[in-house]
Protein backbone atom coordinates (compact mmCIF):
# COMPACT_ATOMS: atom_id res chain seq x y z
CA UNK A 1 0.00 0.00 0.00
CA UNK A 2 1.12 3.53 -0.73
CA UNK A 3 2.68 5.46 2.11
CA UNK A 4 3.09 9.21 2.28
CA UNK A 5 6.72 10.03 1.49
CA UNK A 6 6.74 12.89 4.00
CA UNK A 7 5.15 11.33 7.07
CA UNK A 8 4.78 7.63 6.37
CA UNK A 9 1.03 7.54 6.84
CA UNK A 10 -0.69 4.80 4.82
CA UNK A 11 -2.88 6.24 2.09
CA UNK A 12 -5.80 3.86 1.64
CA UNK A 13 -8.55 5.93 0.05
CA UNK A 14 -8.73 8.94 -2.25
CA UNK A 15 -9.40 11.33 0.65
CA UNK A 16 -6.06 10.38 2.24
CA UNK A 17 -4.13 11.73 -0.73
CA UNK A 18 -3.14 15.40 -1.03
CA UNK A 19 -5.91 17.27 -2.86
CA UNK A 20 -7.60 13.87 -3.35
CA UNK A 21 -5.14 13.23 -6.15
CA UNK A 22 -4.11 9.57 -6.45
CA UNK A 23 -0.99 10.57 -8.38
CA UNK A 24 0.40 12.51 -5.44
CA UNK A 25 3.12 10.93 -3.29
CA UNK A 26 2.12 12.76 -0.12
CA UNK A 27 -0.94 12.80 2.09
CA UNK A 28 -3.47 15.45 3.05
CA UNK A 29 -1.69 16.20 6.32
CA UNK A 30 1.56 17.03 4.50
CA UNK A 31 -0.14 19.20 1.95
CA UNK A 32 -0.10 22.99 2.00
CA UNK A 33 -3.26 24.95 1.15
CA UNK A 34 -1.83 25.57 -2.33
CA UNK A 35 -1.32 21.83 -2.90
CA UNK A 36 2.47 21.67 -2.61
CA UNK A 37 4.19 19.43 -0.09
CA UNK A 38 5.30 20.93 3.21
CA UNK A 39 8.99 21.70 3.67
CA UNK A 40 11.24 19.78 6.07
CA UNK A 41 10.99 22.50 8.72
CA UNK A 42 7.21 22.70 8.40
CA UNK A 43 6.86 18.94 8.64
CA UNK A 44 9.29 18.65 11.55
CA UNK A 45 7.36 21.31 13.43
CA UNK A 46 4.04 19.71 12.65
CA UNK A 47 5.22 16.24 13.65
CA UNK A 48 6.77 17.51 16.88
CA UNK A 49 3.51 19.22 17.81
CA UNK A 50 1.63 16.06 16.90
CA UNK A 51 3.72 14.01 19.31
CA UNK A 52 3.34 16.58 22.07
CA UNK A 53 -0.42 16.79 21.54
CA UNK A 54 -1.00 13.04 21.42
CA UNK A 55 1.24 12.04 24.32
CA UNK A 56 2.20 15.14 26.29
CA UNK A 57 5.86 14.27 25.81
CA UNK A 58 8.62 16.85 26.42
CA UNK A 59 9.10 19.00 23.31
CA UNK A 60 12.83 18.35 22.90
CA UNK A 61 12.29 14.61 23.08
CA UNK A 62 9.38 14.86 20.67
CA UNK A 63 11.54 16.84 18.26
CA UNK A 64 14.27 14.21 18.46
CA UNK A 65 11.83 11.41 17.77
CA UNK A 66 10.29 13.31 14.87
CA UNK A 67 13.71 13.96 13.32
CA UNK A 68 14.68 10.34 13.68
CA UNK A 69 11.46 9.14 12.07
CA UNK A 70 11.65 11.61 9.21
CA UNK A 71 15.23 10.60 8.40
CA UNK A 72 13.87 7.21 7.33
CA UNK A 73 11.27 8.61 4.93
CA UNK A 74 11.79 9.00 1.16
CA UNK A 75 11.03 12.72 1.16
CA UNK A 76 13.73 13.54 3.69
CA UNK A 77 16.38 10.86 3.21
CA UNK A 78 19.80 12.41 2.56
CA UNK A 79 21.74 10.32 0.08
CA UNK B 1 16.97 -23.19 -0.72
CA UNK B 2 19.76 -23.98 -3.19
CA UNK B 3 17.74 -26.92 -4.53
CA UNK B 4 14.86 -24.62 -5.37
CA UNK B 5 17.10 -22.19 -7.18
CA UNK B 6 18.79 -24.91 -9.21
CA UNK B 7 15.40 -26.38 -10.10
CA UNK B 8 14.40 -22.95 -11.35
CA UNK B 9 17.58 -22.55 -13.37
CA UNK B 10 16.87 -25.86 -15.09
CA UNK B 11 13.28 -24.95 -15.86
CA UNK B 12 14.25 -21.51 -17.13
CA UNK B 13 16.96 -22.95 -19.36
CA UNK B 14 14.60 -25.54 -20.73
CA UNK B 15 12.24 -22.81 -21.86
CA UNK B 16 14.77 -21.16 -24.09
CA UNK B 17 18.13 -22.00 -25.52
CA UNK B 18 19.52 -18.56 -25.05
CA UNK B 19 21.00 -17.77 -21.65
CA UNK B 20 20.14 -14.12 -21.62
CA UNK B 21 20.10 -11.17 -19.32
CA UNK B 22 16.37 -11.95 -18.84
CA UNK B 23 17.21 -15.20 -17.09
CA UNK B 24 19.64 -13.44 -14.80
CA UNK B 25 17.02 -10.83 -13.89
CA UNK B 26 14.48 -13.58 -13.13
CA UNK B 27 17.01 -15.33 -10.93
CA UNK B 28 17.75 -12.11 -9.05
CA UNK B 29 14.08 -11.55 -8.36
CA UNK B 30 13.82 -15.04 -6.91
CA UNK B 31 16.86 -14.38 -4.77
CA UNK B 32 15.39 -11.08 -3.64
CA UNK B 33 12.15 -12.87 -2.81
CA UNK B 34 14.03 -15.45 -0.79
CA UNK B 35 15.91 -12.71 1.02
CA UNK B 36 12.64 -11.03 1.90
CA UNK B 37 11.16 -14.29 3.16
CA UNK B 38 14.19 -15.04 5.29
CA UNK B 39 14.12 -11.55 6.73
CA UNK B 40 10.44 -11.89 7.57
CA UNK B 41 11.07 -15.30 9.13
CA UNK B 42 13.88 -13.93 11.28
CA UNK B 43 11.69 -11.10 12.51
CA UNK B 44 8.91 -13.56 13.40
CA UNK B 45 11.34 -15.72 15.32
CA UNK B 46 12.77 -12.66 17.06
CA UNK B 47 9.32 -11.51 18.19
CA UNK B 48 8.72 -14.88 19.82
CA UNK B 49 12.21 -15.14 21.32
CA UNK B 50 12.11 -11.61 22.72
CA UNK B 51 8.73 -12.41 24.21
CA UNK B 52 9.85 -15.65 25.81
CA UNK B 53 13.32 -14.76 27.02
CA UNK B 54 13.41 -10.99 27.12
CA UNK B 55 14.91 -8.54 24.66
CA UNK B 56 18.28 -7.80 26.20
CA UNK B 57 18.84 -11.45 27.05
CA UNK B 58 18.28 -12.66 23.49
CA UNK B 59 21.41 -12.84 21.35
CA UNK B 60 21.38 -12.90 17.56
CA UNK B 61 22.96 -16.34 17.87
CA UNK B 62 19.84 -17.58 19.71
CA UNK B 63 17.67 -16.31 16.89
CA UNK B 64 19.84 -18.06 14.35
CA UNK B 65 19.47 -21.33 16.23
CA UNK B 66 15.71 -21.17 16.56
CA UNK B 67 15.27 -19.92 12.99
CA UNK B 68 17.45 -22.76 11.81
CA UNK B 69 19.81 -20.57 9.85
CA UNK B 70 23.48 -19.78 10.22
CA UNK B 71 24.56 -16.90 12.39
CA UNK B 72 26.04 -15.41 9.23
CA UNK B 73 22.60 -15.30 7.67
CA UNK B 74 21.23 -13.31 10.58
CA UNK B 75 24.24 -11.03 10.41
CA UNK B 76 23.70 -10.47 6.68
CA UNK B 77 20.19 -9.19 7.31
CA UNK B 78 20.88 -7.45 10.62
CA UNK B 79 24.51 -6.42 11.16
CA UNK B 80 23.80 -5.40 14.73
CA UNK B 81 21.52 -6.44 17.55
CA UNK B 82 20.14 -2.91 17.47
CA UNK B 83 19.15 -3.08 13.81
CA UNK B 84 17.33 -6.33 14.44
CA UNK B 85 15.52 -4.82 17.38
CA UNK B 86 14.49 -1.74 15.38
CA UNK B 87 13.18 -3.93 12.57
CA UNK B 88 11.19 -5.99 15.02
CA UNK B 89 9.67 -2.95 16.66
CA UNK B 90 8.87 -1.38 13.30
CA UNK B 91 7.17 -4.62 12.29
CA UNK B 92 5.17 -4.54 15.51
CA UNK B 93 4.25 -0.91 14.82
CA UNK B 94 3.14 -1.69 11.27
CA UNK B 95 1.07 -4.68 12.33
CA UNK B 96 -0.71 -2.96 15.14
CA UNK B 97 -1.44 0.04 12.90
CA UNK B 98 -2.78 -2.33 10.30
CA UNK B 99 -4.95 -4.00 12.91
CA UNK B 100 -6.38 -0.66 13.94
CA UNK B 101 -7.02 0.29 10.32
CA UNK B 102 -8.81 -3.02 9.79
CA UNK B 103 -10.97 -2.88 12.88
CA UNK B 104 -11.93 0.78 13.00
CA UNK B 105 -13.03 3.60 10.74
CA UNK B 106 -13.91 7.25 11.12
CA UNK B 107 -17.31 6.32 12.56
CA UNK B 108 -15.99 4.06 15.30
CA UNK B 109 -16.84 4.90 18.87
CA UNK B 110 -14.08 5.46 21.41
CA UNK B 111 -14.96 2.15 23.02
CA UNK B 112 -14.49 0.37 19.68
CA UNK B 113 -11.10 1.98 19.15
CA UNK B 114 -9.92 0.97 22.61
CA UNK B 115 -11.23 -2.54 21.99
CA UNK B 116 -9.26 -2.67 18.76
CA UNK B 117 -6.18 -1.45 20.59
CA UNK B 118 -6.38 -4.24 23.16
CA UNK B 119 -7.04 -6.77 20.42
CA UNK B 120 -3.90 -5.65 18.64
CA UNK B 121 -1.82 -5.76 21.81
CA UNK B 122 -3.03 -9.25 22.73
CA UNK B 123 -1.53 -10.55 19.49
CA UNK B 124 1.86 -9.30 20.62
CA UNK B 125 1.44 -9.49 24.33
CA UNK B 126 4.63 -11.36 25.32
CA UNK B 127 6.78 -9.13 23.12
CA UNK B 128 5.02 -5.92 24.13
CA UNK B 129 5.35 -6.84 27.79
CA UNK B 130 9.11 -7.19 27.46
CA UNK B 131 9.33 -4.02 25.40
CA UNK B 132 7.69 -1.82 27.97
CA UNK B 133 9.52 -3.41 30.87
CA UNK B 134 12.95 -3.10 29.24
CA UNK B 135 12.45 0.07 27.23
CA UNK B 136 14.50 2.36 29.49
CA UNK B 137 17.51 0.10 29.01
CA UNK B 138 17.26 -0.12 25.23
CA UNK B 139 19.00 2.10 22.62
CA UNK B 140 17.65 5.56 21.81
CA UNK B 141 16.61 4.50 18.34
CA UNK B 142 14.16 2.11 19.94
CA UNK B 143 12.74 4.92 22.04
CA UNK B 144 12.11 7.07 18.97
CA UNK B 145 10.30 4.29 17.13
CA UNK B 146 8.30 3.53 20.26
CA UNK B 147 7.23 7.17 20.55
CA UNK B 148 5.98 7.22 16.97
CA UNK B 149 3.98 4.04 17.45
CA UNK B 150 2.29 5.36 20.57
CA UNK B 151 1.51 8.66 18.86
CA UNK B 152 -0.13 6.84 15.98
CA UNK B 153 -2.33 4.84 18.34
CA UNK B 154 -3.13 7.93 20.37
CA UNK B 155 -4.13 9.71 17.18
CA UNK B 156 -6.68 7.04 16.31
CA UNK B 157 -8.05 7.26 19.83
CA UNK B 158 -8.18 11.04 19.64
CA UNK B 159 -10.32 11.06 16.51
CA UNK B 160 -12.99 9.01 18.25
CA UNK B 161 -12.57 10.84 21.55
CA UNK B 162 -12.92 14.29 20.05
CA UNK B 163 -16.17 13.27 18.40
CA UNK B 164 -17.56 11.92 21.65
CA UNK B 165 -16.52 15.06 23.51
CA UNK B 166 -18.36 17.10 20.92
CA UNK B 167 -21.43 14.91 21.32
CA UNK B 168 -21.26 15.41 25.06
CA UNK B 169 -20.78 11.70 25.84
CA UNK B 170 -17.42 11.94 27.56
CA UNK B 171 -15.63 14.48 29.71
CA UNK B 172 -13.66 17.19 28.03
CA UNK B 173 -10.13 15.96 28.68
CA UNK B 174 -6.98 16.87 26.68
CA UNK B 175 -5.99 14.21 24.16
CA UNK B 176 -2.68 13.36 25.79
CA UNK B 177 -4.37 12.70 29.11
CA UNK B 178 -7.09 10.61 27.51
CA UNK B 179 -4.30 8.56 26.02
CA UNK B 180 -1.93 8.47 28.98
CA UNK B 181 -4.68 7.46 31.37
CA UNK B 182 -5.66 4.54 29.12
CA UNK B 183 -2.11 3.44 28.38
CA UNK B 184 -1.15 3.89 32.02
CA UNK B 185 -3.94 1.54 33.05
CA UNK B 186 -3.06 -1.03 30.41
CA UNK B 187 0.66 -0.89 31.11
CA UNK B 188 0.14 -1.33 34.83
CA UNK B 189 -1.70 -4.57 34.26
CA UNK B 190 0.81 -5.74 31.68
CA UNK B 191 3.97 -4.97 33.63
CA UNK B 192 2.48 -6.58 36.73
CA UNK B 193 0.97 -9.45 34.79
CA UNK B 194 2.49 -11.96 37.18
CA UNK B 195 0.28 -10.56 39.95
CA UNK B 196 -2.93 -10.40 37.97
CA UNK B 197 -2.77 -13.56 35.93
CA UNK B 198 -1.00 -16.79 36.63
CA UNK B 199 -1.33 -18.29 33.21
CA UNK B 200 -0.57 -16.09 30.28
CA UNK B 201 -2.53 -13.25 28.76
CA UNK B 202 -3.38 -10.68 31.38
CA UNK B 203 -5.02 -8.52 28.71
CA UNK B 204 -7.37 -11.31 27.66
CA UNK B 205 -8.37 -11.91 31.23
CA UNK B 206 -8.97 -8.27 32.18
CA UNK B 207 -9.98 -6.89 28.82
CA UNK B 208 -13.65 -6.33 29.60
CA UNK B 209 -13.07 -5.04 33.10
CA UNK B 210 -10.54 -2.47 31.89
CA UNK B 211 -12.66 -1.31 28.97
CA UNK B 212 -15.76 -0.94 31.11
CA UNK B 213 -13.92 0.80 33.92
CA UNK B 214 -12.27 3.28 31.60
CA UNK B 215 -15.50 4.00 29.73
CA UNK B 216 -17.13 4.51 33.09
CA UNK B 217 -14.67 7.05 34.41
CA UNK B 218 -14.47 9.22 31.32
CA UNK B 219 -18.18 9.27 30.56
CA UNK B 220 -20.19 12.27 31.56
Amino acid sequence: MKQCIACGMPMKSVEDFAMGDLEKEYCKYCCRPDGTMQSYEEKLNSLTNFIVKTQGIDEKTANSAAKSMMAKLPAWKTE
Amino acid sequence: MTKEISKNIISIKSLSNKSTKGDKVLLETKRQKQKKLTRKHLIEVAIVQFGENGIIATRTADIATVANVSHGTVFAHFPTQEELLISVIEEFGNRISQRLHELINTNSSLFEVLEAHITGLIEFEPFYTRLIIERRLLPESVCNTYIMIQSTISFHISIAAEKEIEQGNIRKIPIHLIYNTWIGLIHYYITNGDLFSHNGSVLKQYRNELLEHYANIISK
